[in-house]
Order: structure tokens, then C-alpha cells, then sequence
């Protein structure tokens, strides 16, 4: 037999509160966790630990060790030579699988004493001890954890800081509490495995025994739906209280500072949701197993007493039986429903719009403003303005902003056509509005005039 | 058994199950207690539907075992014969059903443990032989594949029958009606005399010899979904029940001959196909 043991040998177990499955899942593949324990090493595992209840020690000299293997190897082994050696051998494995420690730290100056870790004791249990669920010791463990709930619930009111708070509910919420909701999860699957082996116990009985069987297989099938019954009862009836009970724990811890507490609670919650759903989960399927079992024995097993039925249909599948035959079933086609039909539509041919493709013209206001600009500037010229600059900014600052620029140019080309336009030999530039500077010229009106 | 929810064939029709389970009933499904609201409701209204499914020559039948089902026994409705693979799976799934082993699972089989029932008592040989007519050689993996294909298309007919129950792809639940199969072998050793009274009241008919006359297949090669013998509704009506002498002549032999075989003079010496698992 091989079982799983974790080999480790530098680092401690994985932290269950490390954050996601991928992380943890990656911790366990980089540091090459390995399983490796042949039924002897187990053997001499369960070994140890029985001696270690029935003698209440918690440790083992090496003499006590080699002892231990000596008798197992006695008794699974009684032909084996060199057992010593072999002992020696196996008490290594053990250590490099970190199920072996030791504990007295003495080192080279006398010979060890040494104690099975809780990873042993874990393996080995799972094989030494019956844990299965039932009425009274889940009634048991429910009723220690609502005892223990309504005690952190009293602690939480009366801590006033949030240190306090966490020394007196956090830590026994992580540990106390949910060392009591581990104990129903693993009693939970001891339960379980029950179930299997009475289902197979149950086909094993009938294969054996057949009709004489009925009798026991019912009792095993009752004995497992009344379990089941008083586990949900039990399951339904206290769980809700006891996920009241820790929010309430929760809000308390949470108004006096202690957050750490959500997480506690919150896990707890969970559990404690896993394991009612759990419970109904099971009475289904053992419901149908067992409505199944019944109809089987009533069916089957009482009508056919010597099995007489399977031989002759055997027979008859075999082909040594008489001629073939085949059963007659019904066999009415469905209904034909036939489409509903619409008459398709006349679609009209495709053709474009007819439009006009000229446009008719439309009267517009002639844009004279070359004349309107000389009219413009005559009136400048008229006015007085006797300097380009001054005629240009009179033309020009009424003008938008945009146009003012560009009739400028326009403006000097008007008058001097207009006017007899003079400039010194060093022509000064001018300022003639917001923006426009201009060479100045001097203009005589009567000079170009006509 | 006695009604006690309808008083009338009315009450029974407005019922919200009745066009369900009636058109089930109609299309061969056995209707047993895991089909619980159309059992529950066929116990309620058992005996005003017997003589209303009478008018059309059909018996509503109950079984012991618990289960409903429709016998057609006159003309009016149509009705056909289980095929060969269908009768093959359905003995040997029959088998399972009464196999203690089983109980263990609550009667979950899987079609690997079906074929490996079929392959332990027909015998492989006799096995392919039989979901192979009219091939003198043939090629060994074909066949095996040609026997797999017939068996996953019979056990998809007998879900659709309710003599099993699909729960995953591979993954069946044995139900009652599977006993119908022992019915011809349960009443004595020699179970002739059952059979003629099975045979007389119509419940089973004589296969055809010989011939596998269940599974059609198209001009393409592809199997059709439906059973080459089942009528239509009209021609059930109008023509009388097909003999065996009549169900042999009107069969087209030449519909089997792309199964993945051909026939090969002795001492040819066969390729291997290059395609693996593919017919032919």
C-alpha cells in the first residue's frame, strides 16, 4: 500500500490563508512535494501511534523505535532478515518525509528521542479510527459550538479595544471554533465512506446470498436513511443559529476595531454552509439509492428467488434458446403541422427616382461693393481726410474684423485714383487701424479726380 | 388500482400532463415511477384512459414491475417491432438490470460495461454476426466499430422508449420497463407457451430470419433516425399488419450493402483502411 506523505524537508506547511488555489497549488509543485510510504513504513507509523495512546508517551528513543519495527516486521514480515538495518532504514524515510521528528535537541552527545508529526498521526488516523457521523456526536459538536459561539459572543460585548477584541474572540475563532467545524467536515467524510462501503456491502450481500440477503440489506439501508434523517433535522435545526450567531460576533468585533475578525467568521460561515448542504446533498442521493435498493429487492430478488430468471435469459441472449423474437412497441409518428402559407408579395421593378436636373435660377441682389467702396473713400476724401491713413481707417473701422485687412490694399489703389497722392522721399510707415500699418502718402483731391 | 382524481374522460384530457404523456404514450414511451408527475398522473386517470385508448385499439398496459406503456393491438395505431440491435442491447441492459453487481451503482451502467456484457455472453463472433447480416468476411476493426455504432444508436432508441435513461454520454440508468424484456422467460424454464401468448396478445411478434430488418439506411450510406418498418399513419391504417413472410419480401436487401464490408472471395487477402473507426 502507498499513501501520501508530504515531503518537505525545508520549508513548513503551506499557509491556508495564502490567497488564491493557482498560488497555493504552484507553492506545492515548486517546492516538489513528493509521496512515498510503502505499507510497512505505514504499519510501523501505526505502530507508533497506537503505543504512543496506550502508553501515553510522547516520545520514543531510538531503542524504543527500532523496537517498534521489529515487532511489526514480526508480524507482517516473519520471514525478513536484517531487520535492524531495515529498521534503520525506515526510521530515515520517516524523518526525510517529515513524519519523524526529534525533539530533544541533544544531537551528537546521546541518542535521540522522537515523536510522530501531526502529518503522521493525520495518515495513520485516517486508517486506525471510525470516525463517521451520527445523530448524537453531531448533536454533540453542534452543541459545544454553540456553546462556544455564545461565550466569544459575551467576549466580544465586553472588549472595549480592539486588541482586546482580537486576544479574546479572533484567536479562539481560529482556532477553537473552527477545530469543532473541521471535526464535523471530517466526520462528514467518514460518514460518507459509511455509505460506500454498505452500498458495496449491500451488492456483495446479494451477489453471496441473494433472496437469504433481503432481510440484512434492509436493515443496512435503514440504518443509513435514519442517520441521514437525523443529520439533516439536526443540521436544519441548528445552523442558522449558529451563522446568526457568529454576525453577530462579527459586528461586534467589527465596532470595536477588530477587522481581522470578518475573515474568521466569513471562513466559519462557509463551513458551516458547506456542511448543511453537504447533509441534504447526501439524503437525495441515498433517497434515490435507496428507492432504487428497495425496488430492486421487491422487483428482483423476491419475484426471482433462484436467479432462475438471469439463467434463462442468459440463455436466450446466448442464442440457445428458441427462435427470436421482438417486442412491440407504439410507434405513432408525430404530427405533421404544416407551414402556414403566405402568398409572396409583387415586388414592383427597381427603377430610380425621377428628379429635375436643372436647378431654375433665382434672383440675388448684385454684389457691387468695388463701387461702394470708391463711393466710400470719395466720401473720405470729401470729408477732409487729406493722409491715406486717415481715409483708410474711415473706410476700414467700419468694416468686420476679418474684411478690414484685405480692403486696405484696395483703399490706397482707390485713391489714388481719386486723389493726387504725394509721398516723401522717406516714406514713414502709419498706424491706420487695430492691426494695419501703411506707408503714409499726402492726397490732393482735385489732382486724379475724373 | 382505482382512479382518484378523475371521475371523467374529460376531467382526465384537461389535465395540463394529458397531451404530454398521451403523445409519449403514442410514441412507444414506458412511463415508470421515475417519470414522476406522468406516472402519478397516468395511476390517477388509469381507468378512465383505458377504455378511451381502447376506441383506438391500444391497450394501456401496467406492469407489476411499475411501469405504463401503450399496446397498440388493432390497426389504428401505429406500432412496430423492436430491431435486433435494439432486442440484443435491450436483453443484455436486461441482464445488467438483474445483476446484483449493480446495485452498488443504483443501476448506472456505462455502454463500455454494456458492450463487454453483450461481448461475454453472445460471444464476439456471434456478436458482430449478429449486427452484421449478410457479410461472409469481414474486416475486424470495421466490424467492431460497425457493432459499437449500432449498439450507441440502439441504446439512443431504447432512451427514447424510457427502457433506460441517458445521464451523461456514455453513462445510462437502468429502469423498470427493461423487465418487458424478460417477460417471454419469466412466467417458466420453457418458456415456449409464454411466447405464444406473448405472440397471441401482441405484446412480441417473431423476428424475421435471417434478416436484419430494423436499421435503414439511406441511399448515402448514412443510418436514418427512424425504423424502416414503422408505418406511416396512413398506410397503417389502410394496410393490413405486415406477417413475417411479408416483413422479408418487402425488404430491399441491398439497403445493407455499405455497412463498411464488402463481400470478398475466399482467399483475398484484406487491406488495412487507413482511417481508423470510419465505415467504409
Amino acid at each position: 500500500m502507498t499513501v501520501g506523505a508530504a515531503r518537505d524537508i525545508d520549508r513548513g506547511p503551506v499557509n491556508d490563508r495564502a490567497e488564491e488555489p493557482s498560488r497555493l497549488i504552484e507553492n506545492l509543485a515548486g517546492r516538489a512535494i513528493s509521496l512515498e510510504l510503502g505499507s510497512l513504513d505505514l504499519c510501523f507509523v501505526a505502530a507508533l501511534r497506537l503505543r504512543s495512546r496506550t502508553g501515553e508517551t510522547t516520545s520514543f528513543s531510538e531503542h524504543e523505535l527500532v523496537d517498534a519495527f521489529r515487532d511489526v516486521c514480526a508480524l507482517t514480515q516473519p520471514e525478513a532478515t536484517g531487520v535492524a538495518r531495515r529498521g534503520t532504514a525506515a526510521i530515515q524515510r520517516l524523518r526525510d518525509q517529515r513524519l519523524l521528528s526529534r525533539v530533544d535537541g541533544a544531537g551528537v552527545v546521546r541518542s535521540g528521542a522522537y515523536t510522530l508529526t501531526r502529518l503522521a498521526t493525520s495518515i495513520v488516523d485516517f486508517y486506525l479510527e471510525e470516525e463517521a457521523l451520527t445523530g448524537e456526536s453531531l448533536t454533540l459538536l453542534l452543541r459545544t459550538l454553540h456553546a462556544s459561539l455564545l461565550e466569544l459572543r459575551e467576549q466580544a460585548r465586553s472588549a472595549t479595544t480592539a486588541r482586546e477584541c482580537s486576544d479574546r474572540v479572533v484567536g479562539p475563532l481560529r482556532v477553537t471554533i473552527r477545530d469543532l467545524v473541521d471535526g464535523i467536515e471530517r466526520r462528514q467524510r467518514g460518514l460518507d465512506l459509511q455509505q460506500e462501503r454498505f452500498q458495496q456491502e449491500i451488492s456483495n450481500l446479494l451477489s453471496a446470498d441473494w433472496f437469504d440477503a433481503v432481510a440484512r440489506c434492509q436493515d443496512l439501508l435503514e440504518e443509513t436513511t435514519t442517520t441521514l434523517r437525523e443529520l439533516n433535522a439536526v443540521l436544519l435545526r441548528d445552523a442558522h443559529t449558529l451563522v446568526t450567531l457568529l454576525e453577530d460576533i462579527r459586528e461586534l468585533a467589527h465596532e470595536r476595531g477588530a477587522s481581522e475578525a470578518d475573515d474568521a467568521c466569513r471562513r466559519l460561515s462557509e463551513q458551516l454552509e458547506r456542511i448543511t448542504a453537504w447533509g441534504l446533498a447526501r439524503q437525495h442521493t441515498w433517497s434515490e439509492y435507496y428507492q432504487y435498493v428497495h425496488r430492486y429487492l421487491r422487483d428482483v430478488v423476491r419475484l426471482d428467488p433462484t436467479r432462475a430468471l438471469t439463467e434463462r435469459l442468459r440463455a436466450e441472449l446466448g442464442g440457445k434458446a428458441g427462435r427470436r423474437y421482438s417486442l412491440v412497441v407504439a410507434a405513432q409518428p408525430p404530427l405533421v403541422v404544416p407551414r402556414e402559407v403566405t402568398p409572396p408579395r409583387d415586388r414592383p421593378p427597381l427603377e430610380r427616382p425621377r428628379t429635375e436636373r436643372e436647378k431654375p435660377l433665382q434672383e440675388a441682389v448684385a454684389d457691387d461693393r468695388d463701387h461702394a467702396l470708391v463711393a466710400t473713400v470719395q466720401a473720405a476724401l470729401t470729408g477732409g481726410a487729406r493722409t491715406l491713413s486717415s481715409v483708410t481707417e474711415a473706410v476700414v473701422g467700419p468694416m468686420p474684423e476679418g474684411e478690414r485687412f484685405s480692403t486696405a490694399g484696395r483703399v490706397a489703389e482707390v485713391a489714388a485714383r481719386l486723389a493726387k497722392a504725394e509721398s516723401a522721399r522717406e516714406r514713414p510707415w502709419t498706424r491706420a487701424d487695430e492691426g494695419i500699418w501703411i506707408e503714409e502718402w499726402s492726397l490732393t483731391p482735385s489732382a486724379n479726380e475724373g | 388500482m382505482t382512479a382518484t382524481k378523475f371521475v371523467t374522460l374529460g376531467d382526465a384530457v384537461l389535465d395540463e400532463q394529458f397531451p404530454l404523456v398521451d403523445l409519449a404514450l403514442r410514441r412507444g414511451r414506458h412511463v415508470d415511477r421515475d417519470d414522476a408527475e406522468w406516472f402519478g398522473f397516468l395511476r390517477d386517470a388509469e381507468d378512465v384512459l383505458e377504455p378511451f385508448y381502447r376506441r383506438y385499439g391500444a391497450e394501456l398496459v401496467y406492469r407489476a414491475d411499475g411501469y405504463y406503456y401503450l399496446l397498440p393491438s388493432g390497426d389504428k395505431l401505429a406500432k412496430r417491432q423492436l430491431g435486433v440491435p435494439e432486442m440484443l442491447v435491450g436483453q443484455a441492459l436486461t441482464l445488467l438490470y438483474l445483476d446484483p453487481a449493480n446495485v452498488e451503482q443504483g443501476g448506472r451502467v456505462t455502454r463500455e460495461q454494456l458492450l463487454a456484457h453483450l461481448a461475454t455472453v453472445m460471444g464476439t463472433d456471434a456478436l458482430i454476426r449478429a449486427l452484421n447480416p449478410k457479410r461472409r468476411k469481414y474486416d475486424e476493426r470495421v466490424a467492431q466499430e460497425t457493432v459499437r455504432t449500432r449498439v450507441a444508436d440502439a441504446l439512443r432508441r431504447l432512451a427514447a422508449l424510457g427502457f433506460v435513461e441517458a445521464l451523461a454520454a456514455d453513462e445510462f440508468k437502468l429502469r423498470p420497463a427493461l423487465m418487458r424484456f424478460a417477460e417471454p422467460v419469466r412466467a417458466s424454464a420453457d418458456g415456449a407457451e409464454a411466447l405464444s401468448r406473448l405472440v397471441a396478445s401482441g405484446e412480441v411478434a417473431f423476428a424475421p430470419e435471417e434478416v436484419g430488418t430494423e436499421v435503414s439506411e439511406r441511399p448515402d450510406g448514412n443510418e436514418s433516425d427512424e425504423v424502416d418498418e414503422e408505418p406511416g399513419p396512413s398506410e397503417d391504417r389502410d394496410a393490413p399488419e405486415p406477417t413475417n413472410a411479408d416483413a422479408t419480401a418487402a425488404l430491399d436487401t441491398s439497403d445493407f450493402e455499405d455497412f463498411g464490408f464488402e463481400d470478398v472471395e475466399p482467399g483475398t487477402e484484406l487491406e488495412e483502411s487507413d482511417e481508423a473507426g470510419v465505415l467504409e
